[in-house]
């Protein structure tokens, strides 16, 4: 509970009319999904079919790993193993020095930002752009993305506008989205044909063929695939489909899932390196095999990062990405938090676990139990059984509610000061209290005279 | 190696071998056809033109790279220009490097099976040598069977051909190039193609 006001308070949104905006605009995708949902008869059987395919590849996944291995390798890839971060950024950068890259075009992968690949290869002389328009926008404003479909979400026009007036040259108080895609796309253009590589992430790996799938809006993946000789593709070890007989039944959930849309611009499947050019996937474990040998945390693994779960989350709405401090931010960061890095561990007790989750995963993972069982599991947080404990006392006798109420009312005007050692500083911290009526409901329900009824 | 078998011997350890594969899945019956196909197209930000017999098809690129072309070259890919015969198109040599295709204005490729439920078409790389040419071109215009049309996407997998991974990529195109980053302004043209026109050809199914 306490974290839970801890996350929704840290400022992460500058004021009141950027939590609106914010929860607007991660509703609106929401909205979308429905509708796309409702237009496809089947998609409640399209999503049991997701998840029984997602749980019988991670129960066989070390099959479907050497033969996703074995098949890539016969179509000409390169493939990698890496342990952990540091093994995904080693790996990366040893193949692009061995090919004296300097210039990398990238797109999107999560994983990638799990493993803080850009800053360690900016770090080795090597120069990295993201060519997602929304991951560019953080780039260029030095932060990470604060949702993993549209990484600037957090971000106002104006603020973008601004932004590319500095970097970009575009004319001052320019915030016209059109004209400063425009722009970017042209700032774009000429790095995508002076890049030596190209670095992607991947959706879906299918194990029959070998093949990766890569799906973008915008295509900057497919650019960074296709114009210079070497391509890295950075995938987790979950990715896999058995057969890509498969991939339609995420492909039709993944879109719609995400913005609506029916399906990506562009879904490419890429078997084997293109003629004259080199193709590397490094499969990354980076804590997953742990998660899979953990029966009750594994279905997290089958997440495919649509984004709706962060969508149709309250507190993600209100608190935005940043506030999750993790590279995936809602439900399903908070679900994968406590097992891949130490630092998430307060982060499932922020939810209210309505369950809104569950209900729009396209691969039904079992979210708000998640959350619930990771709270059974880690440690409690400080204080909180001794709350819990007074909590139950008070609220059993009437006498000591009606007290406690007395207390509270008396002591309003002093908790709204922020003083050290404030029970609500965490609150204050980000917002403040709202204006206390004055007097308890009951006795104002006495006052209106008894029996009168609502 | 290591790595590569340590992280394995635990995948093995941890995989349970239990729930078996579910099968395929059958979809709940869809609309299909030209006129749901152009219909999605146009919610996606495209525009279908035809059906036309397979012999006038020159005629109706013709009409469709008239209203596109902006200055800059127009490109077809070979078994696009086969089909279509003389037009104010040039095939490009396959070994063009992708940076001298920056100004390409329209491109015309061949698209192999189209989606009625998403408007997706399928561009083999068989199909499109120069890998770079759908993604740099301005204005992308796509050929695609009249017959080739199926209604969702487990029937459009079914229906590529058996050479359909052979040739490194196969890229399914919903549309032309987008993006709704700044503040969720669908702005069409992010990267790749502003434009994309789909022209279906030949007997209808
Ligand atoms: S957990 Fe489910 S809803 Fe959330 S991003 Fe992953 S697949 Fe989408």
């Amino acid at each position: 509970m306490t974290q839970a006001l801890e996350l929704a308070a840290r400022r992460t949104l500058p004021d009141e009319g950027a939590v609106t905006r914010h929860d607007g605009a991660v509703f609106d995708l929401r909205r979308r999904r429905d509708l796309a949902a409702a237009e496809v008869p089947d998609w409640e059987a399209l999503r049991e079919r997701a998840a029984a395919l997602k749980t019988h590849t991670l129960d066989h996944l070390d099959t479907y790993l050497e033969r996703f291995e074995a098949r890539a390798t016969e179509a000409g890839a390169v493939v990698h193993w890496a342990e952990d971060a540091a093994d995904l950024r080693r790996i990366a950068t040893e193949l692009l020095r061995a090919h004296k890259v300097e210039r990398v075009a990238k797109s999107k992968s999560m994983l990638t930002e799990e493993c803080g690949l850009n800053a360690h290869l900016e770090s080795q002389g090597i120069h990295v752009v993201d060519t997602d328009l929304g991951e560019r926008i953080v780039q260029l404003q030095g932060e990470p993305p604060s949702h993993i479909i549209v990484p600037a979400i957090h971000r106002s026009r104006a603020e973008i506008g601004a932004l590319f007036h500095e970097r970009m040259g575009t004319p001052r108080g320019e915030t016209d989205p059109e004209k400063l895609t425009r722009a970017a796309r042209r700032d774009l253009r000429s790095r995508f044909l002076s890049a030596q590589a190209g670095i992607t992430g991947v959706n879906f790996a299918v194990a029959e063929t070998g093949s990766i799938v890569v799906c973008t809006n915008e295509g900057n993946a497919d650019l960074g695939m296709s114009i210079p000789r070497l391509h890295v593709a950075c995938m987790g070890l979950e990715k896999l489909v058995p057969r890509m007989e498969d991939l339609p039944v995420f492909l039709r959930l993944l879109a719609r899932s995400a913005t609506g849309q029916p399906i990506t611009a562009y879904t490419s499947v890429v078997t084997g390196p293109r003629e004259g050019a080199e193709l590397h996937i490094i499969v990354v474990d980076n804590g997953r095999s742990a998660l899979l040998a953990d029966p009750g945390h594994r279905s997290a693994l089958g997440c495919i990062r649509c984004g709706a779960c962060l969508n149709t989350c309250p507190v993600y709405r209100r608190a935005g990405g940043h506030a999750y401090e993790g590279p995936i931010p809602g439900p399903i960061g908070a679900v994968l938090a406590p097992a891949l890095h130490p630092a998430g561990a307060a982060l499932p007790h922020a939810s209210s676990l309505c369950g809104s989750c569950t209900a729009v995963c396209p691969v039904r993972i079992d979210l708000h139990d998640q959350l619930l069982a990771w709270r059974r599991e880690l440690p409690r947080p400080r204080g909180e059984a001794l709350l819990g404990w007074l909590a139950a006392l008070v609220l059993r006798s009437p006498s000591l509610y009606r007290l406690a109420g007395r207390l509270g009312r008396l002591s309003w005007p002093i908790l709204g000061v922020r003083f050290p050692g404030n029970p609500a500083a965490s609150w204050l911290r980000g917002r403040k209290l709202p204006r206390h009526p004055g007097a308890s409901f009951a006795s104002r329900w006495a006052r209106r005279g008894q029996g009168t009824g609502p | 190696m290591t790595a590569r078998d340590d992280i394995l011997a635990r995948v093995a350890a941890a995989a349970t071998h239990r729930a078996s594969h579910p099968g395929g899945h059958t979809p709940a019956t869809l609309e299909t056809g030209f006129d749901r196909f152009a219909s999605r197209l146009r919610g996606v930000g495209g525009e279908a033109h035809g059906p036309v017999p397979a012999w006038s098809a020159g005629e109706a690129a013709s009409r469709v790279v008239a209203l596109r072309a902006d200055g800059g070259s127009i490109f077809a890919a070979e078994s696009a220009a086969d089909l279509l015969g003389p037009g104010p198109w040039v095939v490009p040599p396959a070994e063009l490097a992708p940076i001298a295709f920056e100004d390409v204005a329209v491109a015309l490729m061949l698209g192999t099976v189209a989606v009625a439920e998403n408007a997706a078409v399928a561009l083999l790389g068989r199909e499109a040598p120069q890998r770079a040419m759908p993604f740099l071109c301005r204005h992308l215009i796509l050929l695609v069977p009249a017959n080739s049309i199926v209604p969702d996407q487990h029937a459009a997998q079914a229906a590529l051909p058996a050479d359909a991974f052979a040739h490194h990529h196969l890229t399914w195109i919903s549309g032309p190039s987008k993006t709704a980053d700044i503040e969720q302004t669908l702005v069409y043209g992010a990267h790749g193609p502003l434009t994309l026109d789909v022209i279906a050809y030949g007997e209808v199914a």
